[in-house]
């Protein structure tokens, strides 16, 4: 028993030291990748790609689910975004609520008899709406499927563009984030095949006739932990992996694709649980199949500003959906995995998914399990129990102390002394105790996913896009 | 202390690890204070910006006249970076009538040969940083050192001389570009080359011409894509001898350029686009031939309303619904093509542009002049399945009430 203890907790300290050092590598490559982006920034002119006759058309995927909240904002907003050739296509997937009415009434819209030809299977596309208003506009008004990946893939069935952006409908994009991440394509429009931008917590900022007037901070710890989270997750982790074409995920809410590829690989998968991490592996499989060379890139300051669930109910079905999906695209990659057909995905970012953010939160509770037992048998000395425990926080810390600094070393977006002071503090409390909350989360969407429920449970939103909160 | 420190060494994997919480404390300290040592130092250093920008703005006539010297201003780096920044806004938005003054101060004060000296000397970001800003100020020494970056080992110097080239916008800068494409030894991402070669050779289309017959395969074809957005009318017999081109780009680009030439000399080769077999050069030639003013382009039009690829049949039916001659005779032709897909498009322009009533109405008209065909019938069905909904479309009631013979 005691030598089973000592075998476990020092396989726990070798996983942690190995994680953080992983993410203090990680950190590293992302404060060099972000500065060499902002250098980069400055010799590019965006408004040249915003005037130039040679930027490819984009067609803006919009899925919407009983959004009559904010549907009305987040559309107004994509038809004022700063892109010369831009369509938009919403997509009414089967709302029950009022999102179609208050398009209609907002858009003008009538029905249209456009051709709709179904490249990719979705459930039947029942209507066709064009804005009188707005000729930019497209409304598709679908059945469900029960799931938002069909709504995408109506969308890009429905596109007239070479690339599609799939932007959540409750999500703000800043004016000239489609022409930022538009950058990352055209720079290399051979070998770039799919770019995410970073998305950013829109709780407590000012929002005025659906448009970004002033960045705040949130007002709840939840929120403002969340805010940290997304920090490090955006800046540290998808720009380092980024940097060796080794990106394991494009946000749901915020990214952009070569629409002849997503055809090619089917679309979004209807019955994955996360749609986008899902499509994101499987463009990896598919290209790396083909032997093609290519890359798939994470561009920092594109920002699409989204709610976060305030509550902690809301948080925590949501991460437990995360975890689902996770799980899930894992599972159906495994053949990926130690393939020398997928080179660096299947050798290294798959394991790291596998053992680092899947296995992690069975591991780590496993790991808390067997100190606190050896501990008690008198097998482990308290002093280092204490210590352990206090190295895995500053570690942690430190890195989400550094997300904070590449925020502040390169996008400023929280400007005064007050919020980023405040920006620190919580990074104090983002891996004690967020961190133990998000891992019974993740636990119950392993045990979700063991039991077979792969329901999705809708995240409650208070329309934070659509009023200035007060 | 001591004692803690034997306590802690005697237990061996602790004190390692005690020494990477104090390293990792350290860190933390250290992040936060770099955090709030950088916002103190911007913060002045922007207070300092403001303060000699008033100042300098104060004296900006004297400095543009030479009056306050170069040297008082060129050797204080705050004050100089100001100026600089100050002279390459201006010029960037000023006429070819102020560009001289902007340019003498430049060259007076000795800035413009700094930058040059930087951009051939230096390597690494302040290199890029120079060829950039040698490119903003449109001056035409700026070329030779502009073009010497092209051979750089380093692409993001390559890129930022093309920019910079580009931004000189002149026929002179486009040339080092061309030379080098041709003969295929610039590696730039194409974007950037062709937004160059567009800002250079505006006004001038017919510098592409020469290279443009030097070049094969992807080069021929980015410059044509290039030339099919400068062509004037002047390039007329180039472009014809473009249009018979093998490569496919090539052809789209000729047709996106005959856009701009004659009708006569344009509409009979814009017609053989318009059957190309590709899709995207019957496109270009549909979209060329709805600018232009031709008797006979409603039946190229009619037969691109009906083509196998939807992007040509929308183009079409965008073109076809703003004609100004009767809608409701167009649609009788649409209707008469027998191809549901076409008529399908058509409709749907002819409400996006606010036309379907009125062409609804006049064919309602027409059809009640000659009942019964199976034509008609095609067409009652198509305005039943969408238009007919009560209220929605008046001249649809009307079309759907003649064809089934009701008054």
């Amino acid at each position: 028993m005691l030598l089973f203890l000592q075998i476990s907790n020092n396989s726990l300290f070798v996983f942690y030291l190995i994680s953080n050092l992983i993410n203090l590598a990680l950190l590293i490559v992302a404060i060099y990748m972000n500065t060499l982006h902002r250098y980069r920034l400055e010799s590019l002119r965006l408004e040249g790609i915003g005037s130039s006759p040679f930027t490819p058309p984009i067609s803006l995927l919009v899925p919407a689910r009983n959004e009559e909240l904010c549907i009305v904002a987040s559309v107004r907003s994509l038809l004022r975004l700063d892109y010369p050739q831009l369509e938009v296509i919403v997509v009414n997937d089967a709302s029950q609520d009022g999102t179609m009415r208050e398009l209609r009434e907002n858009f003008n819209l009538h029905q249209s008899p456009t051709l709709y030809i179904s490249e990719i299977a979705t459930a039947p596309v029942i209507g066709i709406y064009r804005s009188i208003e707005h000729p930019r506009l497209l409304v598709l008004d679908k059945q469900s499927a029960g799931c938002k990946a069909d709504a995408i893939n109506a969308g890009i069935n429905a596109a007239s563009s070479p690339y599609v952006c799939v932007v959540d409908a409750d999500s703000i994009l800043e004016k000239d984030s489609l022409s930022r991440i538009m950058a990352g394509i055209i720079s290399d429009p051979e070998r770039v095949v799919a770019v995410g931008g970073i998305v950013r917590i829109l709780n407590g900022s000012i929002v005025e006739a659906a448009e970004l007037k002033e960045v705040r901070l949130p007002r709840t710890h939840i929120e403002m932990l969340q805010v940290i989270e997304y920090l490090r997750a955006f800046l540290v982790g998808r720009e380092a992996w980024a940097a060796f074409n080794l990106l394991p995920i494009i946000s749901g809410a915020f990214g952009i694709f070569r629409r002849d590829l997503l055809l090619k690989i089917g679309g979004f998968r209807a019955d994955a649980v996360g749609e986008d991490f899902d499509l994101i592996v499987r463009l990896h499989r598919y290209l790396n199949d083909l032997g093609v060379d290519y890359h798939i890139n994470f561009i920092p300051d594109p920002t699409c500003w989204t709610e976060a669930p305030s509550d902690y109910k809301s948080l925590a079905r949501q991460r437990a959906r995360w975890h689902k999906g996770l799980l899930d695209t894992l599972w159906r990659a495994r053949d990926m995995l130690f393939r020398t057909r997928y080179g660096r995905v299947g050798w290294i970012i798959l394991p790291y998914m596998w053992l680092f953010e899947c296995l992690a939160p069975l591991l780590e509770l496993l790991g808390y399990a067997t100190i606190i037992l050896a501990a008690v048998l008198g097998a482990l000395s308290q002093h280092f129990f204490i210590q352990f425990m206090l190295f895995g926080y500053a570690f942690a810390t430190l890195i989400s102390v550094g997300s904070v600094l590449l925020e502040e070393m390169n996008y400023r977006r929280y400007g005064s002394w007050r919020e980023v002071a405040w920006l620190l503090v919580y990074c104090l409390f983002e891996h004690f105790p967020y961190r133990q909350m998000t891992m019974i989360w993740r636990l119950r969407g392993v045990w979700e996913y063991l039991r077979g429920d792969l329901t999705w449970h809708q995240v409650k939103r208070t329309g934070a896009s659509t009023s200035p909160t007060p | 202390m001591g004692s803690d420190s034997s306590w802690l060494r005697d237990l061996g994997l602790a004190w390692l690890v005690a020494r990477a919480i104090l390293f990792s404390l350290l860190g933390i300290l250290l992040l936060v204070a770099f955090i709030v040592f950088r916002r103190w130092y911007r913060g002045r250093y922007f207070a300092r910006l403001n303060t000699r920008t008033v100042a300098l703005r104060e004296q900006w006539a004297d400095i543009l006249s030479g009056k306050v010297p170069g040297s008082a201003w060129r050797l204080n780096a705050l004050d100089c970076q100001i100026v600089e920044d100050i002279l390459l806004d201006n010029i960037e938005v000023s006429g070819n009538d102020q560009l001289p003054a902007f340019l003498a101060c430049l060259r007076n004060s000795g800035l413009l040969d700094l930058r040059i000296r930087e951009a051939r000397s230096t390597e690494g970001w302040s290199r890029r940083s120079a060829l950039l800003n040698l490119g903003r100020t449109r001056a035409p020494e700026a070329v030779p050192a502009l073009a010497e970056a092209l051979a750089s080992p380093s692409e993001e110097t390559r890129v930022a001389a093309v920019r910079g080239l580009g931004r000189v916008s002149s026929p002179k800068a486009a040339l080092p570009l061309l030379e080098l494409f041709v003969s295929e030894e610039l590696k730039v991402p194409e974007h950037t080359l062709k937004n160059a070669l567009l800002n250079c050779c505006r006004g001038s289309p017919e510098v592409l011409i020469p290279y443009l017959n030097l070049a094969n395969g992807r080069t021929r074809e980015l410059i044509a894509r290039v030339l099919g957005e400068l062509a004037d009318p002047s390039l007329g017999e180039e472009l014809l001898i473009l249009a018979a081109d093998p490569l496919p780009e090539v052809r789209a680009s000729a047709a996106r350029a005959l856009a701009k030439v004659e009708p006569e000399v344009s509409f009979p080769v814009l017609s053989t686009l318009a059957v190309d077999t590709e899709w995207f050069v019957r496109l270009r030639a549909v979209i060329a031939l709805s600018s232009l003013e031709h008797t006979s382009k409603v039946h190229i039009l009619l037969r691109a309303l009906c083509d196998s690829n939807r992007h040509v049949r929308q183009r079409a039916a965008w073109t076809l619904a703003r004609m100004q001659q009767g809608k409701e005779l167009i649609l009788e032709k649409v209707v008469a093509t027998h191809d549901n897909y076409a008529l399908q498009a058509f409709l749907s322009e002819l409400e996006r542009c606010g036309s379907l009533d009125a062409a609804l109405d006049g064919l309602g008209n027409l059809i009640e002049r000659a009942p019964g065909s199976a034509d008609v019938e095609n067409v009652a069905a198509v305005v039943r399945e969408h238009f007919a909904a009560p209220g929605k479309v008046a001249g649809a009631e009307k079309v759907a009430g003649a064809a089934a013979g009701k008054p």
